[in-house]
């Protein structure tokens, strides 16, 4: 159905319409800020990336194109558009599209891809190319090895999820609630380095523990390693564990008749899509981030624009860093406009609030943020650990699945 | 090693081995009959998975009785398919090695759009839902009542198509044909039907095994491979071609699995099957029933 | 067929002139073509003409990937492309022994479990006993000598598929491939002619897989991925496995439409793929290789 331009503005009224008309013209005129990435789609990768980057991007581009656009220094508003192309969960594949935005297509900011394996390999292109990248899916103990000085994390690392664990359950065991851990994890990158810095430190709590068993990734059956848990007497499951795999879990802790006191699922747990699988998964524990609640300028509005675009809350880990990563870059581009080499020097230099906090980079890794521990209560997945940042106290011993 | 954690083993392997029997069965009619590889196969239990997922969850139906629905409108889609793209296919092929290649490609083509269908439907986030998720204790030991479930319907299914094979005319017309094609055809089978009947028959078999197992696992468009490649697995273990022979190999790899899993860790599961399956084709080239 | 010679000659100085001619996505693109070109065209080395199905390639591609890996850093170009050519021969002479007396399906299935097997062995291997989780490839080679590597190598495979088919040995995989008791009878050593161009075949995947490797920067197991196998043998079978062109016409008509259908479709380009796919077979079923010829005469039996 075509409206016409006459009856348009009949309808709207001259002077409305005249503003309407007048901004067209001027956004006619602002060329637009590209800003290219590749997220996966199709793939092992997509259910991770649909969840976590592209809503924050998306809802991003909503907000800030109805702004008038991103605010650059010394140039006005520009209105924003995405370059975007579905990389399959390949790697391949998303070094070369990065090599297209980057060196063919020249768009003037970039975005990173999803996961830790991705953002490794598009990191030496951003880099070599000079384009900042902040990635709010990378944790990995080898960043430590690398050196792209344009290329930041923003989430926390395994280190600082890991210590949070285990000071968590140092303290119960101070208190008397919990002696023996069974620890699951998944032998990919991730839960494997989850694991080395996890188990370095779990001795030192005194805490025994009393099995540690790893499992593939596609895993079909834990329940032989729950069965072993509980005839072992664990009363803390710690689980270094991803979807679909924490999923099944928790799905089998509940027909084998496990339920310790402190059950820790680490990755996705902190999804809402798996307090609702488990109706409500009242007091699962796992990596936290982030929650609506706290006093960070924006969060709750953030958690609410989410909610009204996507019809679906954020998640309660990554979800905020990312949406968080692209305040931070509005930010400097306000401020130093669109060179990147300026733009990397603010990163270097500054502290940023967003609706995840304050974040303040350090050799490329997001140092403000501590590692956190969360649980659901009553439909919200708060923070129980560390107690500054608390934001309900924890409950233990776990209820029974529902 | 006491007698309740023998039960264990082999109940949870059997369990795992009865749902690999299903799967199994269904591409065996088509690679073991019609040498016709169909690397979808498990792209339709994706399908059916959802097809299950979604009345359930939309529509509160019971899972098991949405087999009703998955089963024979993949049967007929399978029909469908088979006339359209396959037997074009397998008319124009010189060889049996022809058939298998181009059965490929058509067939990994069909994969593609399977999936892309799936995921503007559905999108890929992942998806599941509980039912049954209970402990059923028996002499001792625990396992969850929803798998028992899967594992006997699948198991039941398995045995009664078996049966149907021995006893009726279309499966004595299969089993001729698998065994003996050219003296089948002389005594009048219709070898284009019967195909097409074989083919959606498997297809209707990895939907009611993607029906059974959306109650156990989180769905997303991409878990299909997997099965397909255990299908495989299964396959030729027990003998191209041979029902009773996938169907006792696929009890044996679900016992093998569980065994490692039990007694080294869960990293071993596919070590161990795909050393077995290794093991025994050095030791007989046409699996452990094949000719 | 001087005006073929012509074109072949053409599109070799342009790819060997690309420096001066394409951008660096272009670039790229060519690369993944002709790392694509060199697997499909070295798979049909032996699957060709022997029809043995083999569902290795992710395997061998996978092992000269983690020879990279492992000694990426400490070797000078191209000394990691030999290794992974001395990895990925060596494996497919394990294998090739091991499925000697394996027959079509059977053989296509077994080489399919032991790529998986080496796979899984491999990340249990890592996990437990070294304890490391992959590893980081911290300085790769420039990007114009990955490419002229890949280029390289896929040239190198083409040639040999030229020698291979007018040799005596190309003759007794024919022969194999026709009827193998009869070819054993003719006194040729069946034995040796199949693991012999089985782990030629397999060496220049696992150089490609080891050419490939420094793009990725961080290497782990996963690096071994069963789709490679698969798309390998759809990329030789959409061209035509049984002419030396087919492979690499198939790669590069496959790598290109996905391309470009990449680009330009946001939600249906599985769709498209998987159709343009059933069209080729339906349409082409001998293959691309085959447009333009009468029907090539495929053997009898």
């Amino acid at each position: 159905m075509q409206i016409r331009r006459r009856d348009f503005l009949k309808a709207t009224g001259g002077g409305a319409a005249a503003a309407a008309v007048l901004r067209g013209r001027a956004w006619a005129q602002a060329k637009p800020i590209r800003i290219g990435y590749t997220l996966s789609a199709t793939g092992p990768y997509s259910v991770g990336a649909g969840i976590t980057q592209g809503t924050g991007y998306a809802l991003w581009l909503e907000q800030v194109n109805a702004k008038g656009g991103l605010a650059v220094k010394g140039e006005g508003r520009r209105p924003v558009e995405y370059v975007t192309i579905d990389d399959r969960s390949e790697i391949e594949t998303a070094v070369r599209f990065y090599e297209k935005l980057m060196g063919d297509d020249k768009v003037d900011l970039i975005l990173p891809p999803w996961g830790t394996a991705m953002n490794f390999a598009v990191a030496p292109v951003a880099n070599k190319y000079g384009y900042p990248m902040i990635g709010p899916t990378v944790s990995s103990n080898k960043l430590k090895e690398l050196s792209f000085p344009y290329f930041y994390a923003i989430l926390q690392q395994p280190d600082a999820c890991m210590g949070a664990f285990t000071s968590f359950l140092k303290e119960l065991k101070g208190q008397g609630k919990v002696s023996k851990v069974g620890v699951a994890y998944v032998n990919d990158l991730f839960g494997i380095e989850m694991h080395s810095s996890l188990t370095a430190t779990l001795k030192d709590t005194g805490l025994e523990i009393v099995d540690t068993k790893s499992y593939p990734l596609g895993v079909k059956d834990l329940s032989p390693v729950l069965k072993g848990f509980k005839a072992a007497g664990a009363d803390v499951f710690l689980g270094l564990t991803y979807p679909p795999d924490n999923i099944l879990a928790a799905s089998q802790a509940k027909e084998v008749d496990f339920n310790p006191p402190v059950y820790l699922a680490a990755v996705g747990t902190a999804f809402p899509f798996y307090r609702d699988r488990f109706k409500g998964a009242e007091g699962v524990s796992g990596i936290a981030g982030w929650n609506p609640k706290m006093k960070y300028p924006g969060a709750r509005e953030y958690y609410e624009a989410h909610v009204k675009k996507h019809q679906k809350e954020p998640d309660r880990w990554a979800s905020a860093f990312a949406y968080g990563s692209l305040q931070i870059l509005e930010r400097c581009v306000g401020e130093v406009g669109l060179d990147r080499k300026k733009i990397k020097e603010m990163l270097d230099a500054t502290e940023f609030q967003t609706v995840a906090g304050p974040i303040k980079f350090a050799k490329g890794v997001n140092v403000t943020t501590p590692g956190m521990v969360g649980q659901w209560q009553k439909g919200e997945f708060e923070i129980i650990w560390p107690r500054a940042l608390a934001t309900a106290p924890v409950i233990i011993p776990k209820p029974a699945w529902a | 090693m006491s007698a309740s954690l023998l039960f264990d083993i082999l109940v949870t392997g059997l369990i795992t081995g009865g749902i690999y029997a299903l799967v199994a069965l269904g591409l065996n009619l088509q690679y073991g009959l019609m040498r016709v590889l169909n690397v979808a196969h498990g792209e339709f239990l994706m399908l059916g998975a959802y097809v299950t997922y979604s009345l359930h969850t939309d529509w509160g139906a019971n899972p098991l009785l949405t087999l009703l629905v998955t089963g024979p409108a993949a049967f007929v889609a399978g029909l469908v398919l088979h006339r359209l793209l396959y037997a074009r296919v397998l008319a124009q092929a010189e060889a049996r090695e022809a058939i298998e290649s181009r059965s490929l490609l058509l067939s990994f083509g069909l994969l593609f759009v399977l999936q892309n269908t799936a995921l503007l439907v559905w999108s890929a986030d992942l998806q599941g839902y509980s039912y049954l998720a209970i402990p059923l204790r028996v002499l001792g030991a625990v396992f969850p009542a929803n798998r028992v479930l899967a594992a006997v319907v699948a198991l039941a299914l398995s045995v009664a198509f078996y049966v149907y094979l021995r006893r009726s005319l279309v499966g004595k017309a299969i089993r001729a044909l698998m065994e003996e094609p050219e003296g089948a055809q002389l005594v009048g089978v219709n070898l284009t039907r019967l195909h097409g009947i074989c083919f959606g028959l498997g297809v209707a078999m990895a939907a009611v095994t993607g029906s059974l197992i959306s109650m156990l696992f989180e769905l997303t468009p991409f878990v299909g491979l997997p099965y397909t490649v255990t299908a495989l697995v299964v396959v030729i273990l027990g003998g191209l071609g041979n029902v009773a022979g996938s169907l006792l190999a696929a009890l044996l790899l679900g016992v093998v699995e569980t065994v490692g899993v039990y007694f080294a860790s869960s990293d071993i599961r596919l070590i161990s099957s795909y050393a077995v399956l290794s093991l025994i084709l050095i030791l007989k080239p046409a699996g452990l029933f094949g000719r | 067929m001087a005006a073929s010679r012509v074109l072949l000659a053409a599109v070799a100085l342009a790819l060997l002139a690309a420096p001066w001619l394409v951008t660096g996505y272009q670039r790229s693109l060519l690369l993944a073509i002709l790392a694509d070109i060199a697997l499909a065209v070295s798979w049909a080395f032996f699957s060709g003409p022997t029809r043995y199905l083999s569902l290795a390639t992710g395997a061998f591609f996978g092992a000269g990937a983690y020879a990279t890996a492992v000694v990426g850093g400490r070797l000078a170009w191209p000394l990691p492309v030999l290794a992974g050519a001395a990895v990925g021969g060596a494996m497919a002479l394990v294998v090739g022994a091991l499925a000697l007396r394996l027959r079509g399906p059977y053989f296509a299935v077994f080489t399919f479990g032991l790529a998986e097997l080496a796979k899984h062995t491999l990340i249990w291997y890592e996990t437990r006993v070294t304890g490391t989780v992959g590893r980081l490839l911290l300085s790769p080679p420039g990007p114009w000598t990955l490419y002229y590597t890949v280029l390289a190598l896929a040239g190198l495979a083409v040639a040999t598929a030229l020698l291979l088919r007018r040799s005596r040995w190309g003759y007794a995989l024919v022969g194999i491939g026709e009827d193998e008791e009869r070819a054993l009878t003719l006194g040729i050593d069946t034995t040796r002619v199949k693991i012999g161009t089985f782990a030629l075949s397999a060496a220049f995947m696992g150089a490609v897989g080891a050419a490939m490797a420094p793009r990725w920067t961080y290497l782990d197991p996963q690096v071994f991925n069963p789709l490679v196998s698969f798309q390998t043998v759809i990329m030789a079978l959409v061209g035509g496995a049984t002419t030396v062109v087919g492979p690499a016409l198939g790669a590069a008509f496959l790598g290109l439409v996905s391309e470009l259908f990449l680009l330009r479709f946001r939600y249906v380009y599985m769709l498209a793929l998987g159709l343009t796919l059933i069209a080729v077979v339906v349409a082409f079923p001998s293959g691309l290789a085959g447009i333009g010829r009468r029907a090539p005469r495929e053997r009898q039996g």
